[in-house]
């Protein structure tokens, strides 16, 4: 990261009602070379914030003020309507697959949604924003597997084998094949082989993007 | 069964003497009028009505003293007294000086209105509907005015048995002003005795079966009397004498049934005897008014219930009725058994008529009693139902406000303490002196974490309480800015339920007394008191602290009540403020009581 030029740093804007929280992740992006431009302790803020500085990315607690219910996520899908090159990633202290669900329902393109937990692991966390910040996806595990454990018993989904079902959710969260790769130590051309097999034995047709691929994933996930 | 006004009777005692004073006077009038009719056959007068008309006037005057006493605020009585002198009155036509014939000439006919108005007021002398006081009024236009203006103009010299004293009344006599008069005159009592006629006819109409038999004698006997008053008015010119002396008759039965249908209680028997059979069969809630109202002839009637426990009157459903705040409504309390049962709301003519309250009340006090345990039950369940929510609505505050602690608190905390962490982490093989500075400032938010979390816990339970009531109530003294002196009964440890809610009381008091008393002191009192907990806490302060709707106080009560116990705040303004909870040692817990309970003592 550190051989990056100034020019293509990904710029980042912060928005969390909790001054501590907010410092916090920008200390820890600002070290692992992101650019930090803004930061926000409310909705409308991040809003003004976004529409004059156009971030890569703003990173966005679901409660903030004034009701402390789920602003930020209403933030976030304005901002993906109106600002299609900022790329959105909603921090949540709870797991609420229904939000994280109405945050990709049209399109999983440059959209994440991470237990705030998952800051703490700094290069993890480092990588979800980048890769958010790219038009990828990044969908908290927590999540995936709820949406995994919900549909157990039922179809399919007992098809696959082990190795498969841990593919599958790693592609659910929107890794690359790269990136299902190096998490699961195993070659790109195996995982390319349990993509196959995963796609058939679930009768999805194949998608050549990865957030594509998220969506037909999570579209299967959801129905039923 | 007692009934409330018994005032009545009362008077009845007082005016003994005033109705002897009026009998005597009736009698004198009798004798003199009497004396005048039989010399007045020479006009025209025969002794037989002569006689029956002094008769008529007596049974007027001794029905209306008897009447009278027996209702002295109905206003039957007076009016057939006067009914009677007048009729004692008529004879004055017969002298042979001016004034008592003129006199004589103008009331005449005077008592026909009277009739049409005592028949009209019957049974409690007043009249109800306009129609009713329009069509009194045109009758005593007619027999007064039209009779005054007739006379003004009416000589006679031509009217045959005269010679006749001086009509003193006369301006002109003029025949045919006084024919146009006379003729409209009759036209008048043609029109009131057919709107008096409908009248009566729609009263007949709207009675049941039982009070038409009740009502039947007056209404006839007025009807009769009436027709035949008016015959014999209408043909003077030809005056057939059998006809103006059967109307006399006629006339002196009218107090007869008058006392009939009054005082043989013969309304209030039947309306009583149907009530008794309709009780008898009472299908549901409600249908008890029903029967009531019908039995007293008042559709209006309301009841409600006392509940001794809340020391009100409550409906059927339960909630509270306010008794005697409505104005031109009266109230009559029913008694069942020596014990208040219920309140009877009705119009206030009902009290003309203790009687048939009386009886009426009598004869449904048991059928008040049983709905009135029914009222009592809906009251205690509306509580219940209410205090249920109110707990539950309790529950979901504090769950949210938890939640909101804990998310804007300690856990905002932990996850910026994570965020701290893994940077440290970072700078361990870079920059330790950076990293160790991080460390230190991570240890520092984590201790400010768990004391946020301790205060939570606590707020969710007082773990204290684990080691007896009064050491967790010394640590809620301790905490108190108000000084507080303790006086805590020693003894076997009361149940966990208790436990909590003593400290429950004793805590929001004191929270209370440092918020809004402005007190100097406070004392709390935990003693035990025949099987019961008694937990007292007192201050010194402004006082006026009332239990209002969503109060910390409300939910205290709730909590108490849960467990069967009982909780009185006196707080009278400038005398501080006292809250006393009764809480019973015996209370029987469930078995997720006992466990949590035994579990808090680990």
């Amino acid at each position: 990261m550190q051989t990056e030029t100034e020019a293509a740093r990904t710029r980042v804007v912060i928005a969390d009602d909790s001054i501590l929280l907010r410092e916090g992740i920008a200390a820890l992006l600002v070290d692992s070379g992101f650019e930090v431009v803004a930061q926000s302790g409310t909705a409308d803020d991040l809003l003004l914030k976004v529409r004059s500085l156009r971030p890569d990315v703003a990173i966005v607690d679901i409660r903030m003020p004034p009701t402390h219910t789920d602003e930020g996520l209403r933030a976030a899908q304005v901002i993906r309507e109106r600002y299609s090159d900022t790329s959105v990633l909603v921090l949540s202290q709870y797991v609420e697959s229904g939000y994280a669900l109405d945050l990709l329902a049209d399109s999983a393109e440059g959209v994440g949604y991470l237990l705030k937990d998952r800051v703490s692991d700094v290069g993890e966390f480092a990588a979800a924003v980048q890769r958010v910040a790219d038009g990828g996806t990044a969908l908290d595990p927590a999540v995936v597997s709820r949406l995994v454990g919900s549909r157990r018993g039922r179809g399919p989904l007992d098809e696959l084998s082990g190795r498969e079902r841990e593919v599958l959710e790693l592609m659910a969260e929107g890794r690359s094949n790269a990136g299902i790769s190096a998490r699961l130590v195993i070659t790109e051309r195996a995982v390319e082989k349990h993509v196959t097999s995963i796609f058939q034995k679930l009768r999805l047709p194949a998608a050549s993007d990865d957030h594509r691929r998220v969506l037909a994933v999570l579209t299967y996930l959801r129905a039923g | 069964m007692s009934i409330a006004a018994r005032s009545a009777y009362g008077l009845s005692r007082h005016a003994r003497p005033v109705a002897i004073g009026v009998a005597v006077c009736a009698a004198a009038a009798a004798i003199a009028g009497a004396v005048a009719l039989t010399r007045g056959e020479a006009r025209g007068q025969t002794t037989v009505l002569a006689v029956t008309t002094i008769v008529a006037g007596c049974t007027f005057v001794a029905g209306g003293i008897v009447a009278w006493l027996r209702r002295p605020a109905n206003l039957t009585g007076p009016l057939m007294m006067v009914a009677g002198f007048l009729l004692f009155g008529t004879s004055m036509a017969q002298a042979q000086q001016s004034l008592p014939f003129t006199v004589g000439l103008v009331i005449g006919a005077v008592p026909a209105a009277v009739v049409a108005q005592l028949v009209l007021a019957f049974p409690d002398g007043r009249l109800h509907s306009r129609w009713e006081r329009l069509v009194v009024g045109a009758a005593y236009v007619d027999v007064v005015v039209l009779q005054v203006a007739m006379l003004m103009f009416m000589g006679f010299e031509h009217i045959n048995g005269c010679p006749c004293p001086d009509n003193l009344l006369l301006i002109r006599d003029d025949a045919r002003i006084h024919s146009a008069l006379m003729g409209s005159q009759r036209v008048l009592t043609v029109v009131v005795t057919a709107a008096l006629a409908v009248l009566l006819a729609r009263r007949w109409r709207a009675a049941s079966a039982p009070l038409r038999r009740a009502i039947a004698p007056v209404l006839w006997t007025t009807a009769v009397t009436i027709v035949l008053l008016v015959a014999a008015e209408l043909t003077t010119d030809a005056v057939p004498r059998g006809l103006a002396a059967a109307s006399r008759i006629a006339l002196a039965t009218v107090p007869i049934a008058y006392l009939l249908g009054l005082f043989t209680a013969r309304i209030a028997r039947v309306s009583v005897s149907d009530l008794v059979v309709e009780l008898g069969r009472l299908p549901g809630p409600g249908q008890l008014r029903i029967a009531l109202a019908r039995a007293l002839r008042d559709p209006s009637l309301e009841l409600a219930y006392w509940i001794p426990d809340l020391e009100t009157y409550v409906g059927l459903d339960g909630q509270p009725v306010d008794v005697g705040a409505a104005p031109g409504r009266a109230v009559t309390v029913v008694e069942h058994g020596g014990r208040r049962v219920a309140a009877l709301i009705h119009d206030p003519a009902l009290g003309e008529n203790p009687e048939l309250l009386g009886a009426v009340g009598s004869a449904a006090g048991l059928a008040l009693e049983n709905e009135r345990l029914q009222a009592e039950l809906r009251a205690q369940l509306e509580e219940l139902r209410d205090s249920r929510a109110r707990i539950v609505e309790a529950g979901d505050i504090a769950r949210r406000r938890l939640e909101r602690n804990l998310h804007d608190g300690a856990q905002q905390r932990l996850v910026a303490l994570s965020v701290a962490l893994g940077l440290a982490e970072r700078k361990l093989t870079t920059d330790a002196q950076q990293a160790a500075a991080m460390l230190q400032a991570a240890r520092g938010e984590l201790t400010v974490a768990l004391e946020e979390l301790r205060e939570i816990a606590r707020g969710l339970h007082p773990a204290i309480l684990s080691r007896g009531l009064a050491v967790a109530l010394e640590g809620v003294a301790e905490r108190s800015p108000v000084p507080v002196q303790l006086h805590v009964d020693g003894g076997a440890r009361p149940p966990p339920s208790v436990e909590a809610a003593a400290y429950y009381v004793v805590s929001e008091a004191l929270t209370n007394v440092a918020r809004y008393a402005h007190a100097s002191a406070a004392t709390v009192r935990v003693a035990r008191d025949a099987g019961r907990l008694r937990v007292e806490v007192s201050d010194d302060g402004l006082g006026g602290a009332t239990i209002t709707k969503g109060s910390g106080l409300q939910g205290l009560r709730d909590r108490v009540e849960a467990i069967g116990g009982h909780l009185e705040v006196q707080s009278q303004h400038g005398r501080g403020t006292r809250v006393i909870a009764v809480l019973p040692l015996q209370h029987r817990e469930t078995t997720a009581e006992t466990e949590l309970g035994d579990a808090n003592r680990d």
